[in-house]
């Protein structure tokens, strides 16, 4: 009895200092992490408040004599606020088409039964991962032929049909979660299928706008490869493109860049500040069951 | 009868218009301009074609060239490395969130900083740590003022073999580690807390818990975040080749993806870039194919 109480105890104890060995672990690993990721954007602040001259005599320190004129001079002479008003405009009106393409096709997937659904549905998971390259020149080629290069219309179609298939896939889970009774007694009064996109389908989908939101525009900002492709025009760069493009072209001095890198993320950054917890959260769907 | 049985009959070809109707809009976008693109490529892939005029049928000879070209092993070469660290880039985030999932001071704040790479995207981040490696750069500076005279010969991205780890470890681990532990523990907390309890009687330790309990619990997630894993490597990582390395130095970080673009549009040999798509395209139908197999057994379930 004794005996037995003593090495639970001492079981327990060993537990206890394994458990506390992960916690510390835990803590370095975390921290680190955190390090390389924060250090850079820290990093980039100080940067991009120093004059070319400042920063090559010190490179880490904090500015001394801190200028906005890194940032006037890449958004007004790079051009760089023609780009966020072109990447503004573009993810806005993808965004618009995207979700209804998402919404119409998830909800025809999740809710109704018709021949060829699972197959169709298999086809959307398929072409889902497709890398950008694949299918680049082709597409490029295609763009040319319809005489939609150096056109916003060509980008935001390549964008729609790049990114729905997922956004399909996470709208059909959504649907099949929703009570197929809501979706009957729309069917019975006998409604057109657009009456029923504008008074089931959307305003069913009401919560799903957020995360499908911060799935497609953060893919389209971050876009690269469809946007050099169709757009060759200076002037009609998103900012991702632009300062993609930049470095190779200017070969920048490190302060310019990095008031570049705060511009082309400035907007995800805010949202995500204001937005955080729910942006965290959001980003599992699809992914996660339960 | 009849009529009931008619209109019974009408209403499910009804559901089906509808349903085809809905679907139109993507299925004529992605046919288009993914599954048209895919299926000219292969065509492509069997001619000589500068990207002006007309192809030249040239049969497998593409292919032949492929097979002897060394770019084309060392690119497979990188990729294989790349896929050396999936296993870090899912086990850390999952021993993490296992710690964290009894709580943990001050989680949301590095949650906070540790989701950041996905709202950067892999461009900025690319560009920022290109920055950051570069030999004249902060990280050189901060070794030289600790004592490192020779700083500047630590550039992880100027040599042949810290270059594609470096590529590695911020592309595979770094980027993806918050999102892990995000997901990973949205998995675990559909776990039932019943089983934890059942196996503490039976006087597990958080080892076993964690082998017996809660990885069978989200064997799923596991899988499914390995994959996506894969999908980043194989067929995502053009932003940050770009801006990171540019494939190099030499061809030391090129993978199939990025060796496409550099085929096709900087040197203009598209019919042969074509051919390299096919196998890329090849290695994604296969994750593909995967990723659809687990999808399909978990909602079977």
């Amino acid at each position: 009895m004794n005996t037995r109480h003593t090495t639970i105890q001492h079981r327990y104890r060993r537990n206890r200092l394994t458990s506390t060995m992960f916690h510390i672990l835990t803590y370095v690993l975390l921290t680190l992490f955190a390090l390389c990721i924060v250090y850079p954007i820290y990093f980039a602040v100080i940067s991009s408040l120093k004059t070319t001259a400042a920063y090559s005599a010190d490179k880490v320190g904090l500015p001394t004599n801190p200028t906005l004129g890194n940032f006037t001079n890449v958004l007004m002479r790079m051009n760089m606020l023609t780009f966020l008003f072109n990447t503004l405009f573009l993810v806005g009106v993808s965004m618009v088409l995207y979700f209804l393409v998402c919404t119409a096709a998830g909800f025809a997937f999740g809710k109704l039964r018709f021949k060829g659904r699972l197959g169709i549905f298999t086809f959307v998971l398929f072409i889902q991962i497709f890398p950008q390259m694949v299918i680049a020149g082709q597409v490029y080629q295609l763009i040319n032929k319809l005489h939609l290069l150096n056109t916003y219309a060509g980008l935001i179609l390549i964008w729609v049909a790049y990114f729905a298939p997922f956004g399909t896939y996470i709208m059909t889970t959504y649907y099949s979660t929703v009570p197929k009774s809501l979706v009957e007694a729309a069917r019975i009064d006998g409604a057109g299928v657009f009456q029923q996109l504008t008074r089931i389908m959307i305003p069913i989908a009401k919560p799903m706008i957020g995360t499908l939101g911060i799935i497609g525009a953060l893919a389209m900002w971050h876009e690269l490869p469809f946007s050099m492709l169709v757009l060759q025009r200076q002037n009609l760069r998103t900012l991702t493109l632009g300062i993609a493009l930049m470095q190779g072209e200017f070969g920048l001095p490190t302060p310019v860049l990095t008031a570049a890198i705060l511009v082309t993320s400035g907007v995800p950054l805010i949202l995500y500040i204001i937005f955080q917890n729910y942006i965290t959260m959001g980003s599992t769907a699809g992914s996660v069951k339960g | 009868m009849n009529l009931l049985k008619r209109s019974k009959k009408f209403r499910l070809t009804q559901e089906a218009r509808d349903a085809w109707i809905l679907l139109t809009p993507l299925l004529l976008l992605t046919v288009g301009f993914l599954v048209y693109p895919v299926f000219s490529n292969f065509y492509y892939s069997l001619t000589r074609w500068k990207g002006l005029g007309d192809p030249v049928f040239i049969g497998l000879e593409n292919y032949t060239r492929m097979f002897q070209d060394e770019r084309f092993y060392s690119s497979l070469k990188n990729m294989g490395i790349l896929v050396l660290y999936i296993p870090l880039g899912v086990g850390l985030p999952l021993l993490i969130a296992n710690t964290l999932r009894n709580g943990l001071k001050g989680w949301k704040m590095y949650r906070a900083m540790l989701y950041l790479p996905n709202i950067l995207g892999p461009v900025i981040l690319g560009t920022i740590f290109s920055v950051m490696l570069s030999q004249v750069g902060p990280i050189t500076e901060i070794l030289r003022r600790i004592g490192f005279e020779k700083a500047n010969e630590f550039y992880l991205l100027g040599k042949s073999v810290s270059a594609i780890h470096t590529l590695s470890f911020i592309f595979v681990v770094l980027m993806r580690v918050g999102f892990g532990c995000i997901y990973f523990l949205a998995a675990m907390s559909t776990i039932d807390q019943n089983l934890y309890d059942a196996a503490r009687i039976d006087g597990t330790n958080k080892f076993q818990d964690f082998i017996h309990v809660t990885i069978p619990g989200i064997k799923f997630s596991i899988q499914f975040f390995s994959v996506l894993a894969f999908i980043e490597v194989f067929a995502r990582m053009y932003g940050i080749i770009f801006t990171l390395t540019g494939g190099g130095p030499g061809y030391a970080t090129n993978t199939l993806e990025f060796a496409v673009y550099k085929l096709s549009f900087s040197s203009y040999q598209k019919g042969y870039a074509s051919a390299w798509a096919v196998v890329l395209f090849f290695f994604c139908a296969i994750i593909a194919l995967i990723q659809i197999r687990l999808i399909m057994k978990e909602e079977m379930s």
